[in-house]
């Protein structure tokens, strides 16, 4: 489908948010979370109006993946009275949702997570929150030396996720060329068609998204293939000891990760008869994580553990799925304590991947000549 | 700088240690570092923005460091309030390590500052600090830099909760909590989480729900507050850690001032001097036992 092309100014915007509240839709959008001026931080919140939105960054804490897998939801809850064991399950209804403002990065992990969520069997709740939510991404011009969603096959403007990308026209930033992308994407604009303006005025948004391009992809230039084949035939090696000395296993990284996506199922009771089943987020940074009841822990060391977190983002995830559990957002080298850096980790496993591809080159090159 | 360098190197050359534990330059700031060889010493840094306490490192939860060899740490005085408490718990041994004490003129809240020090950008604890020059190490390095600036930021805020009428109060930390995320990176980043097994993460009983609503939340940062009454070093990495910015230091600020109220005792660098809890005296405030 050819992206259809319309303009939306920022009375344009303010008036869809409205527009789309009173339709009933729940908006979030990034906003910001402090008035500091000098440390702006930014969460994804459910808005109001759109006044409170913060297009321009900062990126937020959390990636929009809390809208999709909560770090906390009922499975379904039990009581018991006498002999009898009555279940209640959630209703499987959810809140008609459309997301104004999504990072490219956020937006590009949910289909790369529809894979697995739809793989052994189908996550309902996730495809239930997916399919009531319209997402509305914004072309990113935020960027810091964490950002490397181009390293990942990403850009700042990517449409991977979206149902209509929004793209900044002037400095200001508060224009927006507007494509749409989806089915989805188009029945939203077909429902709020008097808020856009046609034709658009494309004023610098080609040179905008080529600048923001161009910066992201200074950060990080490897070869994700190569790291992969490398990963998959270097499991045990010295480097995973070093790289992961300072890391604490603290899993800030997996909880602000917009593709880390596992969890843990637990059964909380809530009196003597009655009692919840609740799925948590959980993370592969956390020893418990692979913990076995007889007491023996196939990764008993950080290293091991930290190995596993790259090795399911670039080798297991792309051999299952053709997908790189990764979009690049960089949120795991700014929300840890210790300094941990994934850019800095591809970079080195980028060198071990070339020059092991060297050597082997140089091995056959000698046993021809 | 260079006196920490050929220290290090010295150390490392000799065969005293494996590794020293110390800062150096990275991709977002000062960041802890492990330096294996004497040509490798020149990385290390040591500014405002050697903020976090790398006791940590020590910890006996990190076994897997400990296998590498023995370390030399880099430490500022208020890290070695943490390596004090390590020792005075039998935690490590005093020959398991050396200790390099910096002299310090106070660090950014976040390594990642820049400029000079100032009210807004130092961190709380660098106030009054009389550990400036950290003792019981084996080697001190550095002059000693003139004080960093005062604030009052935390101490305004811990008076502002206490303003508060206790449903403002649970109202505050209830909005404050329900951005937890149970990912315990608060508990990972502290020096003085010393368990092998926390009573969070034990099932059989639950004694603290692990799940991310308000009611676990709750459960586990007071228990985590309760455990380090007395014992907390007041390095602030939970807060620092904390990727849903909780202030954290807040409640740790407030149980230390407690502490510091009832039994005249503040954390500091000397193993020797018993912790309230890990001490009986006969003028030990005892109202509570009715």
């Amino acid at each position: 489908m050819k992206p259809e092309k319309l303009y939306l100014t920022e009375a344009g915007l303010a008036k869809l948010t409205h527009d789309l509240r009173e339709a009933g839709a729940r908006v979030i959008a990034p906003v910001l979370a402090t008035e500091s001026s000098s440390n702006p931080v930014a969460d994804y919140r459910e808005i109001e109006d759109a006044g409170r939105i913060a297009l321009g960054g900062p990126l937020p804490r959390l990636s929009l993946k809390e809208f999709f897998l909560p770090p906390t939801e009922a499975l379904l809850s039990w009581r018991q009275v006498k002999g009898d064991i009555s279940l209640d399950q959630p209703s499987g209804d959810y809140p008609r949702t459309v997301v104004v403002g999504a990072f490219p990065c956020d937006a590009a992990a949910l289909p790369v997570l529809d894979k697995v969520m739809g793989w052994d069997y189908r996550d309902d709740p996730w495809f239930g929150r997916r399919k009531a939510t319209t997402i509305i991404s914004r072309a990113c011009a935020v960027k810091d030396s964490s950002c490397f969603c181009p390293a990942v096959g990403l850009s700042p403007d990517s449409l991977k996720g979206a149902d209509i990308l929004l793209v900044p026209v002037d400095d200001s930033g508060n224009n927006h060329l507007v494509e749409v992308l989806t089915p989805a994407g188009e029945e939203l604009v077909e429902a709020h068609r008097d808020v856009f303006e046609s034709p658009p005025d494309e004023g610098k948004a080609d040179e905008l998204r080529k600048a923001a391009l161009d910066r992201a992809s200074e950060n990080l230039d490897i070869e994700p293939g190569a790291i992969k084949s490398w990963l998959e035939s270097n499991f045990e090696h010295d480097v995973w000891a070093d790289i992961a000395d300072r890391c604490h296993g603290c899993g800030a990284c997996a909880s602000v990760c917009p593709t880390c996506h596992c969890f843990d199922i637990i059964d909380e009771p809530e009196g003597i008869d009655r009692g919840t089943r609740r799925r948590n987020w959980d993370t592969c940074q956390a020893s418990l994580f692979t913990l076995h009841g007889s007491g023996h822990n196939p990764r008993p060391e950080q290293s091991a553990r930290y190995r596993q977190r790259v090795m399911h983002k670039f080798a297991i995830y792309p051999k299952r799925f053709e997908e790189i559990l990764c979009t690049g957002c960089g949120r795991c080298s700014r929300a840890c304590a210790a300094g941990m850096d994934l850019p800095e980790v591809l970079r080195t496993l980028d060198q071990l991947a070339s020059s092991s591809e060297k050597q082997t080159e140089a091995s056959s090159t000698g046993g021809v000549g | 700088m260079r006196e920490l360098q050929e220290l290090s190197s010295k150390l490392l050359s000799e065969g005293d240690v494996s590794v020293v534990i110390g800062y150096e330059e990275g991709p977002r700031g000062v960041r802890p570092a492990f330096i294996r060889t004497p040509e490798e010493t020149n990385r290390l840094v040591f500014d405002h923005r050697a903020v976090q306490n790398l006791a940590v490192y020590l910890s006996p939860r990190r076994a897997h460091l400990r296998k590498r060899g023995r370390p030399a740490v880099v430490i500022k005085g208020c890290d070695a309030r943490a390596v004090a408490g390590l020792l005075r718990e039998s935690q490590i041994s005093r020959d398991d390590v050396v200790l390099i004490g910096v002299r310090c003129g106070g660090v950014y809240r976040d390594p990642e500052s820049n400029g000079p020090l100032s009210e807004e950008n130092v961190a709380d604890r660098c106030t009054g600090c009389d550990l400036r020059e950290p003792g019981h190490v084996d080697h001190l390095v550095g002059e000693l830099p003139s004080e960093p600036p005062a604030t009052d930021r935390r101490k305004s805020r811990i008076a502002g909760i206490e303003a508060m009428s206790p449903e403002e109060r649970f109202d505050f930390w209830s909005s404050e909590l329900e951005r937890c995320i149970r990912c315990h990176a608060c508990r990972e980043v502290c020096p003085m989480c010393v368990c092998e097994r926390c009573v969070c993460e034990k099932t059989d009983p639950s004694w603290v729900e692990s799940s991310p609503h308000l009611r676990g939340a709750l459960a586990w940062q007071i228990t985590h507050a309760l455990h380090l009454a007395g014992r907390c070093s007041d390095c602030g990495e939970c807060e620092r850690a904390c990727p849903a910015g909780i202030p954290l230091s807040l409640i740790k600020g407030k149980v230390n001032q407690v502490v510091e109220d009832r039994f005249d005792y503040r954390a500091g660098d000397d193993p020797d001097v018993p912790s309230p809890l890990g001490d009986f005296r006969l003028e030990d405030d005892q109202e509570f036992i009715k």
